[in-house]
Order: structure tokens, then C-alpha cells, then sequence
């Protein structure tokens, strides 16, 4: 059975998609050619009008199939399955007959393309209603005409913002944006798009009215005024890529150079941008990412026949920024949060930390003030452990110190019921370690969130040997509720990601140590494409908590994670970092500067100038030299694992594909070499490359 | 019959109105008692069948509060919650129609409880200006409405007081105040026992701060939350009878006793309790604060509406089968130092009770050491849909801490009625 049904009923032809076996529908090369037939046969039989639609619950068209797009091999190739889809949607675009959409839920990419072919759109006011043209966020542009007719239907402004950015919109905004036509409730949809036909047959359907400002009008029709437009454009494409991610780029020239013009013309310089950019080892990374993101949403930790435990009510161990961020994560997916901390000063800063999400939130209109009021509602502060006993699971965020962990695990048992689960938000200190005292330690797991909370979307589930099935199943369903992507790791100290981090920290602070130039360190890791330089970074977590964090690895690693005397120095000064305004970095006013009182704490006994190239790879292999560490001791079972988190959790470039990609793209073998020069020219054993790397 | 228990209570600080809660609305402290209860108790939120609370000065756009309440506190929607109104006696009817729900076989478990704020209260447009207002809105020529505009009056603009015409009686047209001056004329009770009584009342609500702080839960304020009201901001630490004398008559310039000083306060709070049968709370392991023995509420005369006590009172001891003497500790909202001076002279006045109670004898005599031992309403505040409540609960665990067996909750109503619940542990 094909994925196409055509049924032409009292002249009114109805296209519905509905891919067998699948919970979307997504084109591919098959489903593309069913299509192609569907609409010959509509333009022999001329029914009066033609109406699309989809049989899936909340899913118009997802989109062409990416996996067929990351087989294309070549430049031509990308070319063709670019032409193809062209030619069939110019095919429906040229059909005679009234076109209409209907849009019931996701409409992105090949899907939205498609419905841009037709001539009128109709969408659900649902909020699976989800439009948009998110191409460039896999390192390619819209290839089926989408730079062609956005431009055409909403205007060039909207259609440069949507392409660009890749935002998604909902069928109210595209209403608005003259996207679509009208909006009817997802139930009347389908009986709608054949009564809108009929309308239009009528010649009922009263002509649409652009309403424009003077300022968009001469931003969109004059030629200076197009000319400021894209300068603009690329000015905010560049400040958000930084020149990493050449597709919004590419698309925004072919939109220049086709606006205004015949579309055959244009189309052919989209196609010839898209395969342009398909072949870009940076596409073929954001596809591996799209992959690895879609693997691990789901990725079965534990076994399936585990169910996971309701969690009713979550209650946080310690307020202060974590517990707050994370109380506020917990109380917007509409579970209460109770919130305990020893003095009044920890409750006021976790209701601040999430009232400051919560308003942020009103005033990008992610949510009404009720919605806002009732959320908030569900934190309520304590300073005793009551509430607690009902809680289905308990995370504790208090500070990083073994000994107040484990005295906090205590009181959890003895005020947590037997069938509460007690997860840790600990960054470093093991699980085991901290539990030590807990009589039942199979209800005992980690469950590492990242800050900001509300914004990091990972979440390290840390699993001890003692760990039930049942508890992890629960963290781990727990989070995911959370919208967080978790990786399972082993219960050692630093877990995966702040293993992997420290020492690229560590070595930033070393390099200073040496006389590096703060800033040129941090623009090195940021020319590599990291979000933040590792200086900065360390002045952003705070140096008295990064130096905690880095003491306890050492402590637990040895030597090669040796703390840098800088830090500790640095932390001795009083200069705490950002939350101080006042560490690496001085700030103030909005702006930063170099503090340079940081370069007379601690000095190398050798100062030697190190070129940027040096620098990187002593900051990156660094990191994949534990990352090997991490392979080999199965912290995790999964290079991919690494991948993800460290993306995920740390803002790794995902243009790079993630760590491991990124040395497996420059070769093991050559790191190997390069980490056992870069130990034989620093006399740093730390450099010596592991055995996991040297065996590959 | 079964008894019905109360399991448990809290409530907020009760705050001077437009002080640190004028930026929360009586929707909210609602909805924080009741989570702390729910987090206090460890009740599932899905086993509350109903929640009822008394409010009477509903918000505009919280209309049945008690659903708003409900719903912002995590219990599931398919839970029941209604909103009940008996003027000042709105805590208590929230609590007696639980009594009512459950005996029934209505409802199992109840949450009811009050909620006031004060500051929240609005200004109104007038109605001449509102009906113009409407019109404007209608109005299709340029035309009409110039002529609109032009007819409106400087004096129409002047706002309506919400609070001012809550307070005021709809029948007899008599400010809750002046009612309290009526009765201070009629049984003559002076300036200086009305301060006195207002004196005893800030002392003894400061000397019980830490006994009140068992039954508040403190609440973090403030845009930042950089504050946190631990205790009710009503009484005062300082007060001297010079300064109550100092005062001036509120509600008859001319010849009135009544001042600001001896009246109850303008105050923000909640407070709320879970109900249910005795039996009930033991299957479930709680060991229940206290029991409603009996209540009552009765009608009198809406100027004479501070002696809605004298009249409740017995009702309801009738009901229990008690006497006056048999309670160890009773709480009357104090909504004026006067009022509640002439319900205690009235119940014990052998006269009142034949004339008015068809009784041979008085109903008793009220101890004043028995009565209000922690302050009330001129001290701690009148929250006025709040209050019935919060006097179950202070009186409920007053008799814990004394070990006593009865005690008594009452309150008068604007409007002219009286409520009064009879408590037992």
C-alpha cells in the first residue's frame, strides 16, 4: 500500500498522506513518486478543485526524509533529488484547478514547500500546528522552493526571517503572516479545506488585502531598500553563526540574486545552493547531530519491560540557583515542586531564579500570566523536610561537599518514604560516595542537570551498581518529562561531561599561567567554534565552584588533573567570577575586560610563546585524550554517547558533530602523534595519549 | 452521629492591608495555604474531593475563588470546589458546609478555608459614568459620541471605594463601624473600656507570636523576593494607652467612642483546614487537631450586628449540649472592641436571654482570660472571609496546648448574623 490516497468525490479531488507504518509522514524518493503520479492523474481528470491533507494525528508533511538526504554523495546528486522534487511540486503549483492545504499539525521543510505550491493553505488552531522552513539548521536551504515562493507569499522580510533562523511558527502567526488563509478547529480541518474549495469555486472568497507599512514597503520594493535589508540580514546571520554555518548564508545569496525575478531562474540557483551545501562536511555533521538527538530522545537505557514509577510530586534538597532552576523545570511541566533549604536567604534565591524563567518566559509570550501564576504556585519553599514523605522523587542540589551530601542523604531516608526515589545533582562527587550511609541504596541514582537548567538540555543519569532497574527507569522517564536528553554514565568521579570539561578548563588556566594572553585563549576556543571561551566559562560557573569541582577530579585522577595553581590562586584573591563581577574578567556596564591583575598570581617558571594552533590542541585533544579514559572504563558504552552530551551539555560546536566526530575527523592517529609531541615538548605526562586512542 | 475531624490547619501571616501582600491576590494566598497543607498533611492531592472556601470580596477575575484555589494548588481538575459567602462569617460557613458535605455523604475529604485581601479590593467607576462608558463603546458616530463625552459630569468621576461599600450595610445603610457606635451608645460601654480592651489585645497577640507561628506557614514576598513575613505584621510591639486615646472618633466625630485603634484592622490573609470523618482521618493515620461538636448561626438586627455572638453562642451550645462554662477557651472575631464588650455583657445578661432567646436564665459568663488569649481582630487583623477560619484553628490548637476539652469560635456578621462552632478534642 502506498502512502498516497486520491479520492475524487462530487468533482473535488482529495489527496490524503498517510506513510503505512510510520507515526509521521515524510517524503521520500517513493513517496515522491506516488505524488508525482497523484497529481497527473488530477490534471488528466480535472476534478474542480484539489484538496491535500494528512491522516496523521498532529502531522501535516514532517518533511523530506533525511536519511535518504545524508546517502546523496555527491554534488550532482543533491542536484537531481533537488530538480525531481521541483519539477513535481511546479507540476502542482501549475495545476489549474483551486489548490488548497490543510494543515493539521507539523508542516516543515519538503512539507511546507509543498503546501507553498499549492494556491491556498488552511491550517488547525491546535499547537501541534507547527510551519516553518528549518533547512538551514541541517546545514542546507529549502531545495523544493521554498526561498522561491515564501518570498512570493509573505513578503520578503518574513520569508528572509523564517528561512534564516529557521523559526517555526504556529497556524495563528502564519495566519497573520498571510501564510496560510484561514484557521479552522483540527476537527473541521478536512470537511473545511472542501468547503473553502467549494467557497473559492463560488467565487465567494473575498480578496485578500496585503497590509504593509511604508517601512516594509520600501524594505521590500525599493532597491536601496533591499539592499539595507540584506546587508542587515547577513549582519545578524553572521553574529549568530559567527561564520560557522555557511546555509543561512548560501540562502540569503540565492534569495538576493533570484527576488524579483523568474522563478524557473530561481529555482535553479536554489537547487544548484543545495547541493552546494549538501555535500559541506558541516551539513554532514548537523544530520549526524539530528541523528544522535533523535537516538537518544529515545534510547532505551533500561530494559522496556521496567515501567518507570509515577513521580506526582518532586522535592528539591537544597534552593539556591540549581534548586531553583530546577524546581521551576519541574513546576512547568505542572508537578509540584517542594523546595527545602536551611535558611530563608537559599528559598529566596530559588523562587527568584525561577520567577526571573518564568518572567521571561511571559515576555516572549511562551505563556500567559495565568498559566505563569498557576506554575509558579506549585514551588512551595520550606526549611523543613515536610512534604517530603509523599514525594515520588527527591533531588538534592545542595553544595558540592561530601560530607554535607551524605549527612542530607541521611535526613532524606528517614523523611522520604521507602518508595522514594533520591537522586543527587551532584557535578562530580560519586553517587556512591555520597549515599554511603543510605541504608536501602537501590533507590539511590544521579541526576545531573546543567546551568542554566531551563536551558541545558541535558541531563546526566548517573547509575550506581546498587541502582535498581525501576529507580533509573524512573529518572530517566522523569527527566525526559523535563524535555532533557539523558545519557546513562557510570558512577565515577566527574561522571562524563565535567570529566571531559575540567581539564580543558584546567588547561586554559595552565596556558595562562604561561603567559597566554587571556582574550587570544578565549577567542582560540571560540574560533573552533566552542560558544564561550573556557575563561570565560570558568569566570561564568564561578571559580570557587569550578575549583571545587576540579580539586575533587583531582583528587580522584591524579596527576594529569592536576588543579592549576591559577585557579586556586584566583580563587584565594576573592575574584569569583562573573556572579562577583569580578574574576578573569572585570564586569561591568555590559561590557568585559581582561582583569589583569589575574597575570601576577601565578606564573610558569618557563613563559614561552605558544601559537593558537599549540593552544587548541593542547585545550582540545585534551579532551579527547579523557574522552578516551572515558571509553575505556565504560562511563559510557558509546562514542556517540559522548557526542551528545558533551554538545548537549557543554555547547560542543555541533557543526563539528560532537567531540568524538570531531577526532575521528582529524584522525586518532594523528592526535595520537600530536598528543605524544605536545607531551615530549611541554614535559606534560598529562598529554600522554591514552591506551584507548593508541590502540585505534 | 460521626464526628467530623479537623485534621490539620495553616495559614498565612495576616498582613496590614497594603503592606507586604498588597501585590498578592486573595487567589494566591488561597492557593498557598492549601498547598502547604497538602505538603504539611501529605495528602494526594487527587484524594481531596472538594474545596470550599469563604471569600467576600471575590476578585473580578477570580470568580469562584475556591475553583481558582483548587486548580493553583496541584489538586487534579476533576475536583470539585465551590466558594461561600456569609459576609464575615465566610472562613467559618466554609468549614461548617464541609461538616455539612461530609455528614451527607457528599464529599469525603474537604479542604475549606478563607481568603481576604484587602488592598485588592478596587475602586469602581460610578454608574452614571459606567453607563456612559457602555455607551461610548456603542456609540457609531463621532457625533454621538462628542455628545456622550460632553454630558459627563466632573462629580461622576469620582471613583466608588469597593472596601467603603463592602462595609456598609445594604439594608440599614449603616457603616459596620457605626453599628458598632450603636451599640456602644446603647449599653453605654465607654471610650476607655473599648481602649483598654484594644490595649490587652496587641499584648496579647505579641506575647503569643511563637504559639500563632505553629499555625503559619511564612510567605516569601516582594517583586525579588527579598522579603519573608514570618509573623502577622498586625500587633504592636509599643502600643500605649496614651496613643489609643489619642485617637480620634472614626465613625461619629461628634460624640462616638469607636476609633480606628479600637476596631479590628484592615488586613490581608488565608487560612484553610482538611476536614473529614473521624474515622476517615484514623484509617488514615492522622491524629485529628479536633472535632466540630456543634454551630449555629442566627439573624438579628443588621444595626445591631456585633451582637451576632450573644445570639450564635447559645444556639449552637444548645446544640452541643453545653454550657457556657464548659468551654475552656473561645475566640470572637473582635471586629470592634465594643462589639464584642456587648455580646460578653449580653450573655451574661439575664434580660437579653429571656427577651430575645426565650431562656429563663443568662447564658453565662465569658472569662475574659478564657477569651481571646492570643489577640484578635484588632491585633492580629481581620481578613474578613479569612477570619472564621483562622479562629477554628488558633482556638483548636490553643486547646491543644492547654489540654482542654470544648472550645468555641465566633464571630459576628455584617448584615446582621451571628456564628458560632462549638470545637472539641
Amino acid at each position: 500500500m502506498g502512502a498516497l490516497n486520491l479520492k475524487i468525490e462530487n468533482e473535488i479531488a482529495v489527496l490524503a498522506f498517510d506513510l503505512p507504518g510510520s507515526r509521521v509522514n515524510t517524503l521520500d524518493a517513493a513517496v515522491m513518486g506516488e505524488l508525482s503520479a497523484a497529481i497527473d492523474e488530477v490534471a488528466a481528470k480535472k476534478p474542480k478543485a484539489l484538496v491535500i491533507t494528512s491522516l496523521k494525528d498532529g502531522v501535516f508533511i514532517a518533511g523530506a526524509d533525511i536519511k535518504g538526504f545524508e546517502r546523496i554523495k555527491n554534488e550532482a546528486e543533491a542536484e537531481t533529488l533537488a530538480r525531481e522534487g521541483q519539477e513535481i511540486y511546479n507540476k502542482l503549483a501549475a495545476l489549474e484547478m483551486p489548490t488548497v492545504a490543510g494543515i493539521n499539525g507539523a508542516c516543515l521543510g519538503g512539507g511546507f514547500e509543498l503546501a507553498l505550491a499549492c494556491k491556498y493553505r488552511l491550517a488547525g488552531t491546535g499547537s501541534k500546528v507547527k510551519i516553518g522552513l528549518p533547512e538551514v539548521s541541517l546545514g542546507i536551504l529549502p531545495g523544493w522552493g521554498g526561498t522561491q515562493r515564501l518570498p512570493r507569499l509573505a513578503g520578503l522580510s518574513r520569508a528572509l526571517e523564517l528561512i534564516l533562523t529557521a523559526r517555526i511558527i504556529s497556524g495563528k502567526d502564519a495566519l497573520k503572516y498571510g501564510i496560510v488563509d484561514r484557521l479552522y478547529p483540527e476537527t473541521l480541518l478536512a470537511a473545511g479545506a472542501v468547503d473553502f474549495a467549494l467557497e473559492v469555486l463560488a467565487g465567494r472568497l473575498p480578496a485578500k488585502k496585503k497590509k504593509r507599512s511604508l517601512l516594509q514597503a520600501f524594505l521590500e520594493d525599493t532597491p536601496p531598500g533591499r539592499a539595507l535589508m540584506f546587508s542587515q540580514a547577513a549582519k545578524k546571520v553572521l553574529e549568530k553563526t559567527k561564520g560557522f554555518y555557511p546555509a543561512p548564508l548560501k540562502a540569503l545569496e540565492v534569495i538576493k540574486a533570484t527576488c524579483g525575478g523568474e522563478i524557473a531562474a530561481g529555482l535553479e540557483l536554489e537547487r544548484k545552493g543545495l547541493a552546494a551545501l549538501a555535500v559541506t562536511e558541516v551539513s554532514r555533521n548537523l544530520v549526524k547531530v539530528f541523528f544522535l538527538n533523535e537516538k537518544f530522545k529515545k534510547f532505551p537505557w533500561v530494559d522496556g519491560s521496567v515501567k518507570p514509577l509515577p513521580v506526582d510530586k518532586c522535592a528539591v534538597a537544597g534552593a539556591g540557583i540549581m534548586g531553583g532552576g530546577i524546581a521551576q523545570l519541574v513546576s512547568s511541566r505542572d508537578i509540584p515542586a517542594r523546595v527545602k533549604d536551611i535558611n530563608y536567604e537559599a528559598l529566596k534565591q530559588a523562587l527568584r531564579t525561577a520567577d526571573g524563567i518564568y518572567r521571561y518566559a511571559l515576555k516572549k509570550r511562551k505563556m500567559n500570566k495565568y498559566q505563569a501564576a498557576h506554575k509558579m504556585g506549585l514551588i512551595s519553599p520550606t526549611l523543613t523536610y515536610s512534604g517530603f514523605k509523599n514525594a515520588g522523587l527527591v533531588i538534592e542540589a545542595v553544595v558540592e561537599d561530601l560530607g554535607i551530601k551524605q549527612k542530607v542523604f541521611q535526613e532524606l531516608e528517614e523523611n522520604t518514604s521507602q518508595h522514594t526515589i533520591l537522586a543527587s545533582n551532584t557535578s562530580s562527587l560519586t553517587i556512591s560516595a555520597i549515599g554511603e550511609k543510605v541504608r536501602d541504596k537501590s533507590r539511590l541514582a544521579g541526576m545531573h542537570f546543567f546551568n542554566p537548567v531551563n536551558r541545558m538540555p541535558l541531563v546526566e543519569v548517573i547509575k550506581t551498581e546498587h541502582t535498581s532497574p525501576e529507580t533509573l527507569a524512573t529518572v530517566i522517564a522523569f527527566a525526559r518529562k523535563l524535555g532533557k536528553i539523558v545519557v546513562v554514565t557510570k558512577d565515577s568521579p566527574g561522571f562524563l561531561v565535567n570529566r571531559i570539561l575540567v581539564p580543558y578548563l584546567n588547561e586554559a588556566a595552565l596556558l595562562v599561567e604561561e603567559g597566554m594572553p587571556i582574550e587570544r585563549i578565549d577567542a582560540v576556543a571560540k574560533a573552533f567554534g566552542m560558544p564561550m571561551g573556557p575563561i570565560e566559562l570558568i569566570d561564568e560557573v564561578g571559580i570557587d565552584v569550578g575549583a571545587k569541582v576540579a580539586k575533587i577530579l583531582e583528587k580522584a585522577y591524579g596527576d594529569r588533573m592536576r588543579v592549576s595553581g591559577l585557579l586556586e590562586a584566583t580563587k584565594h584573591a576573592g575574584l569569583l567570577g562573573k556572579k562577583k563581577n569580578k574574576g578573569f574578567y572585570i564586569y561591568g556596564d555590559g561590557e568585559k575586560k581582561v582583569n589583569p591583575g589575574i597575570y601576577g598570581l601565578v606564573q610558569a617558571a618557563v613563559k614561552r610563546e605558544i601559537p593558537d594552533e599549540t593552544a587548541l590542541k593542547r585545550m582540545i585533544y585534551g579532551m579527547i585524550n579523557e574522552a578516551g579514559r572515558c571509553l575505556e572504563e565504560k562511563v559510557v558504552d558509546d562514542a556517540q554517547a559522548v557526542d551528545i552530551a558533551m554538545i548537549m551539555g557543554t555547547g560542543f560546536p555541533p557543526f563539528r558533530g560532537g567531540l568524538w566526530q570531531y577526532a575521528e575527523d582529524t584522525g586518532l592517529a594523528n592526535i595520537v602523534i600530536d598528543l605524544a609531541a605536545l607531551e615530549k615538548e611541554f614535559g606534560a605526562p598529562r598529554f600522554s595519549p591514552c591506551a584507548y586512542l593508541s590502540r585505534r | 452521629m460521626e464526628r467530623i475531624a479537623i485534621v490539620d490547619g495553616i495559614r498565612t501571616p495576616f498582613a496590614k492591608a497594603w503592606t507586604v501582600f498588597e501585590d498578592i491576590p486573595a487567589q494566591k494566598l488561597g492557593a498557598l495555604c492549601v498547598r502547604e497543607l497538602l505538603e504539611r498533611t501529605g495528602l494526594a492531592p487527587g484524594l481531596v474531593d472538594e474545596v470550599i472556601f469563604g471569600c467576600v470580596a471575590q476578585p473580578m477575575e477570580a470568580s469562584n475563588i475556591a475553583r481558582v484555589i483548587s486548580l493553583n494548588s496541584g489538586i487534579p481538575e476533576r475536583k470539585r470546589a465551590y466558594t461561600v459567602s456569609r459576609n464575615c462569617a465566610s472562613g467559618l460557613e466554609s468549614v461548617t458546609s464541609a461538616w455539612e458535605k461530609i455528614i451527607t455523604g457528599m464529599d469525603e475529604i474537604v479542604i475549606a478555608g478563607g481568603t481576604e485581601s484587602m488592598s485588592n479590593i478596587p475602586f469602581f467607576f460610578g454608574k452614571e459614568i459606567t453607563k456612559t462608558l457602555t455607551r461610548l463603546g456603542k456609540a457609531k458616530t463621532a457625533w454621538e459620541k462628542l455628545r456622550l463625552i460632553a454630558a459627563v459630569r466632573p462629580a461622576q468621576l469620582k471613583p466608588v471605594l469597593g472596601l467603603v461599600e463592602g462595609l456598609t450595610d445594604p439594608v440599614c445603610g449603616l457603616n459596620m463601624g457605626s453599628t458598632a457606635e450603636v451599640l456602644a451608645k446603647e449599653l453605654g460601654i465607654t471610650r476607655q473600656e473599648q481602649d483598654d480592651f484594644a490595649l490587652r489585645s496587641h499584648q496579647r497577640a505579641v506575647a503569643a507570636r511563637a504559639k500563632l507561628k505553629e499555625e503559619i506557614v511564612p510567605v516569601i514576598t516582594g517583586r525579588k523576593f527579598d522579603a519573608v513575613l514570618e509573623d502577622d505584621n498586625g500587633p504592636r510591639e509599643n502600643l500605649t494607652p496614651e496613643a489609643l486615646a489619642k485617637m480620634k472618633p472614626y465613625f461619629d466625630r461628634a460624640a462616638g467612642t469607636v476609633t480606628v485603634g479600637n476596631s479590628c484592622q484592615v488586613t490581608d490573609g488565608a487560612c484553610c483546614m482538611l476536614v473529614m470523618k473521624e474515622e476517615k482521618a484514623k484509617a488514615m493515620g492522622y491524629e485529628p487537631l479536633g472535632y466540630i461538636r456543634s454551630y449555629a448561626y442566627e439573624g438579628l438586627d443588621p444595626s445591631r450586628m456585633g451582637l451576632g455572638p450573644a445570639y450564635a453562642i447559645p444556639a449552637a451550645l444548645k446544640k452541643a449540649g453545653l454550657a457556657l462554662k464548659d468551654i475552656g477557651v473561645t475566640e470572637i472575631n473582635e471586629a470592634f472592641a465594643a462589639q464584642v464588650l456587648a455580646s460578653v455583657r449580653m450573655l451574661a445578661s439575664k434580660k437579653f436571654a429571656e427577651e430575645n432567646l426565650g431562656l429563663s436564665a443568662a447564658v453565662g459568663e465569658l472569662d475574659p482570660d478564657k477569651l481571646n488569649v492570643n489577640g484578635s481582630g484588632i491585633s492580629v487583623g481581620h481578613p474578613v472571609g479569612a477570619t472564621g477560619s483562622r479562629l477554628i484553628l488558633t482556638v483548636l490548637k490553643e486547646m491543644k496546648r492547654r489540654g482542654l476539652q470544648y472550645g468555641l469560635a465566633s464571630l459576628c456578621v455584617g448584615g446582621g448574623q451571628g456564628g458560632a462552632v462549638v470545637l472539641e478534642r
